[in-house]
């Protein structure tokens, strides 16, 4: 009792879980209330292009107009709330299915003994290492009709039927690309939970005579609660901001969704309109960590990992065994190589669109500047064109820098959240660390330019710079890690790091050689997807790098512009390869195997 | 934020933490809320103060006598250049400009959007990130930029003598042409008289249109429909015999709702809209309404049957400026100055007119030999007139929001 009281008072003076709080706190208020705040002003202010449709108003003058405008004029149901039970039933289904397929992939992968786990473990990250479009443009290829024209549609081709438009376009198509895109996310964080999930809680209800079932209700899913309401967070988020896949998929048969919404007020320089239905965004997602955190608090914690030591038992998934590997793989190979394929083949086509075989070519590989061949474009191929080698160079760059300060940055805000759980503190600074992932990227980018193209008080200028990349995409991507931190440190108990305590360990070491070894598969799971997204990021970078620093994506623009497909494809396939190899060498270097982490 | 919950303790250790802790958490968080509070104002404060500030009214800038020896000595000695451009093509015109003068062009390409949004967030921000801009969509950068003092004029010596004069101030580059394209093998003739042929049922669910909500050109262009509405409903009886009933203000916005609940299809490329339309082989190709023209320079190469409708009325397309204006600030003034010179030469331009779909401002410029001059397509295509489109394009958006089902 004594030392407990001693421990208490220790603990209760500027105890390393509130410092990091504090500072979290300020740098995050900095970086994310700001922007916010500015938004809200931008919402009640007539902009330049405005005061026309605004009568007897002028530019910078107050108004409620915007406000009055997407809730209640007769715009509002195509404007907003058609928009906003579309992304609704979007971003719902998107969740599940990615949940479902992220989970049963998961648990397979962790607590079966399905073979080739290593090899499902890195193709189920795939899809999100392939930017979005390359699975809506897959589903084009293949499932396409007549209506959008060009080349008949793979399915099509084969069978002879015409596929219906709700199947080809809108939601349906959406929902599933997007699905596929996003399950790797409920995989790697449904992994590392379960992979933390001590198996003689299982073995012991087993024992006790309990079903399958009922261990799975009554322990693994409880257990696995935090991490697949994050999962859902992150994913249904992910569905209220994104733009390219509605719109390329949306636009045949005019689905809008509030992204869209967003963008067009956006490109009608209508900044008050667009900020609205962005805070409405923001405003969702924030409904929904809310909820999370309610819910998770309320089912108190359950720590999984306490200092008695647990070995995995896997179930066997005897006759079922042979079929299920099958199916999963098949499954696998359809979601991650037929995209692949279509992004692949287009750069090593002279001509786009042209399969026969005498136009295959490695032209815009390693080809010399020409206008003579195929486009004629007078660019060198990819891998010989220094400017693109320097870009992708920086996107690695970007890549490592995002994905270490934020994984750091996780680690630590999920260490404070859960320790310092029930205050008010702890509740703040989750959802602060969150606010950014639910910022629409190019609203995100340009308020960033703003706060950081110049010197305030004691805030550098970071104009132009490489770190303004490295800390605009670190506070962007800080959610996954701050995410898979809370969920994994929820599973840890206080008690190891008691114990430490008592012998005199201070903060430092307990992180060390407690806390950062028990964490060390999620911390690499929160690294992880900053990594992937940092090196694919275009919409937020695209406001601030300069001519000097150019990034990989960006340079791609150039291409794309001008329909010169193959280049594009060529650069994102190379970042796929820059990607898998980079993980490869991390996970050699930190001797942490994510598959191994998570296969157990 | 999110509505605080009293703690919920697992043990009497936790709760003993957790009491003690409020208070001090107490003071601690009202600090912290003090410093967020400060932060904040520090940060907005600036902010707010750049975007309300009285701008400075461009001037028109009286005609100098330049020296051309002391510019091109001037920009050598400054050795660089850097320009935001919302066209690629400037790459090889860099090149081009290095090789002749040892001058380094930093190119860097922005979306319309973009490279409005990042010249008023910069310059917000008292920062100048270039020399020169070649940017579209003049109501934004009229309102945005030049109005707020962030950009302004120069007319190099090459456009004062080859330009018109109301193409002088904003400095027109080049104009962009749209057209309407069909599928040659499927029509063998020009299959449109009008444009009110796209919102009749043989057309249903077969016109594609970039979406308009993510054009901003396509915005301005649709207020000169507005503005030409009368010219719309000539049109209309001409084609039909019969006068337009309207349902809407006036013939253009009718016209508006009537293309969108013809099924139209919205795409968000060009690129992809030219190739659905003159993909060969196919039984139905859909049309495209006012794609970019110079997306059918690789039709030859891309094996594509398109072409442009050269008969339909009252307009066949529209066309848009591309501008040239400098930065207020400019670190390279004198590079800057040569470099937009080089641009309005003939020398400059050959990296634009080595393809279909642009012209030079300057008729004298040589354009590309398997175009039609300019002359030729400034008769055939509308253009947008810049004040009513920077009063109305915003009744555009409302309007095509409104009309979709």
């Amino acid at each position: 009792m004594n030392i407990k009281a001693q421990l208490g008072r220790v603990r209760m003076r500027i105890t390393p879980q509130v410092v990091i709080a504090a500072i979290f706190l300020i740098l995050l208020s900095y970086m994310v209330l700001v922007p916010i705040i500015i938004m809200i002003k931008e919402t009640f202010t007539v902009h330049p292009m405005e005061q026309f449709q605004i009568p007897g108003t002028k530019a910078g003058d107050l108004t409620l107009n915007h406000w009055w405008k997407i809730f209640t004029s007769e715009l509002s149901p195509n404007l907003f709330y058609k928009p906003l039970l579309n992304t609704l039933i979007v971003s719902t289904c998107l969740a599940l299915l990615s949940l479902a397929i992220g989970g049963i992939l998961a648990w397979l992968v962790v607590r079966t003994d399905l073979p080739f786990k290593k090899f499902i473990s890195n193709m189920a990250m795939i899809p999100y290492i392939m930017p979005s479009w390359a699975m809506s443009l897959a589903w084009i290829t293949l499932f396409k009709n007549p209506r959008v024209g060009g080349s008949q549609g793979l399915f099509q081709f084969i069978t002879g039927l015409e596929t219906p438009n709700w199947f080809a376009y809108g939601m349906f198509p959406i929902i599933i690309t997007l699905s596929i895109h996003y399950f790797p996310f409920g995989f790697t964080m449904i992994a590392g939970a379960l992979k933390n999930i001590d198996s003689q809680l299982e073995e012991s209800a087993e024992l006790l005579g309990a079903s399958r079932g009922q261990v799975l209700k009554k322990i693994v899913f409880p257990l696995v609660t935090p991490v697949i309401f994050s999962t859902f967070l992150l994913t249904f988020s992910r569905g209220l901001g994104t733009f390219g896949t509605p719109s390329f998929l949306g636009g045949p048969v005019r689905f809008y969704v509030l992204s869209t919404m967003l963008r067009a007020n956006l490109v009608g320089q209508r900044t008050g309109l667009g900020y609205i239905i962005a805070l409405v965004m923001i405003f969702i997602g924030v409904l929904i960590l809310y909820m999370d955190y309610k819910l998770v608090s309320v089912r108190k914690s359950f720590v999984t990992i306490s200092g008695k030591s647990g070995k995995s038992g896997l179930t066997r998934l005897g006759r079922a065994r042979k079929p299920i590997t099958v199916v999963v793989i098949g499954f696998l190979l359809m979601v991650t190589a037929v995209p692949f394929f279509l992004l692949a083949i287009e750069s090593f086509m002279l001509i786009p669109g042209n399969y026969s075989f005498s136009n295959f070519t490695l032209h815009y590989w390693i080809g010399e500047a020409t206008t003579k061949i195929g486009l004629g474009t007078g660019e060198a191929g990819v891998l010989r064109n220094t400017n693109i080698m320097r870009a992708l160079w920086n996107s690695i760059r970007l890549g490592f820098s995002c994905a270490i300060v934020a994984g750091a940055s996780g680690v630590l805000i999920g260490y404070t959240v859960v320790r310092l759980r029930g205050r008010k503190v702890a509740q703040l600074l989750d959802q602060m660390a969150f606010l950014p992932y639910l910022m629409p990227s190019i609203a995100f980018g340009s308020i960033f330019l703003a706060l950081f193209a110049t010197q305030r008080g004691p805030i550098p200028s970071l104009y132009g710079s490489f770190a303004l990349l490295v800390l605009a995409c670190s506070v962007k991507y800080l959610p996954y890690a701050s995410r898979s931190g809370i969920a994994a440190m929820l599973q840890i108990g206080p008690e190891l790091e008691e114990a430490a305590l008592l012998q005199g360990a201070n903060w430092w070491t307990r992180m060390r050689r407690i806390i950062f070894p028990l964490q060390k598969s999620s911390f690499f799971s929160g690294l992880l997807l900053p990594f992937i997204s940092a090196m694919r990021e275009l919409s937020l970078v695209v406001l601030l790098v300069t001519p000097g620093i150019q990034l990989a994506t960006t340079i791609t623009l150039n291409f794309t512009d001008r329909g010169w497909y193959p280049y594009t494809n060529a650069v994102m396939v190379l970042i796929v390869f820059a990607i898998l190899f980079s993980t490869f060498i991390s996970r050699k270097l930190m001797k942490t195997d994510l598959a191994k982490g998570i296969g157990g | 934020m999110g509505i605080s919950k009293e703690s919920h303790p697992s043990s009497a250790n936790r709760l003993e933490h957790v009491r003690d802790g409020g208070l001090k958490g107490g003071i601690m968080k009202k600090s912290l809320l003090l410093l967020c509070v400060l932060l904040t104002l520090l940060a907005t404060s600036p902010l707010f103060a750049a975007g309300t500030k009285e701008a400075p009214k461009a001037a028109a800038a009286p005609v100098v006598e330049e020296n051309w020896d002391q510019i091109i000595a001037a920009a050598k000695a400054e050795g660089t250049v850097v320009v935001y451009s919302t066209t690629s093509r400037i790459t090889d015109a860099a090149k081009m400009f290095e090789a002749k003068y040892g001058i380094k062009v930093e190119s860097h390409r922005l979306s319309e959007v973009e490279v409005i949004a990042r010249l008023s967030q910069e310059a917000a921000a008292g920062v100048v990130g270039a020399d020169l801009a070649i940017l579209e969509d003049y109501p934004s950068m009229k309102m945005l930029l030049i109005d707020q003092g962030v950009l302004f004029n120069y007319t190099p010596p090459a456009a004062r003598e080859g330009l018109a004069p109301a193409d002088q101030n904003p400095l027109v580059f080049a104009h962009v042409s749209r057209i309407i394209g069909y599928n040659t093998e499927k029509y063998t003739s020009d299959p449109f008289k009008s444009i009110w042929d796209l919102t009749t049922p043989e057309w249903k669910g077969k016109v594609m249109i970039r979406d308009l909500a993510i054009t901003g050109e396509h915005q301005n262009f649709f207020s000169e429909i507005i503005r030409r509405s009368d010219e719309l409903a000539a049109d209309y009886q001409k084609r039909f015999g019969t006068p337009l009933v309207l349902r809407e203000k006036n013939a253009g916005y009718e016209f508006m709702r009537r293309l969108i609940e013809n099924d139209l299809i919205l795409r968000d490329s060009d690129t992809t809209i030219c190739e659905a339309v003159g993909k060969k082989g196919q039984v139905d190709p859909p049309v495209g309404f006012i794609y970019v023209y110079s997306k059918h320079r690789d039709a030859v190469a891309k094996n594509l049957a398109v072409t442009y409708s050269a008969n339909v009325q009252p307009f066949g397309g529209y066309y848009y400026n591309q501008y040239i204006q400098q930065l207020k600030g400019q670190k390279h003034p004198n590079a800057s100055k040569l470099f937009t010179e080089f641009l309005m030469t003939q020398e400059g331009f050959s990296a634009w007119s080595k393809d279909l779909g642009f012209y030079s401002s300057n008729e004298n410029l040589k354009g590309y030999e398997n175009d039609l001059p300019w002359s030729y397509w400034k008769t055939r295509l509308w253009t947008y007139e810049p004040q009513y489109a920077i009063e109305n394009r915003g009744n555009i958006l409302d309007a095509w929001i409104k009309y979709m089902k």
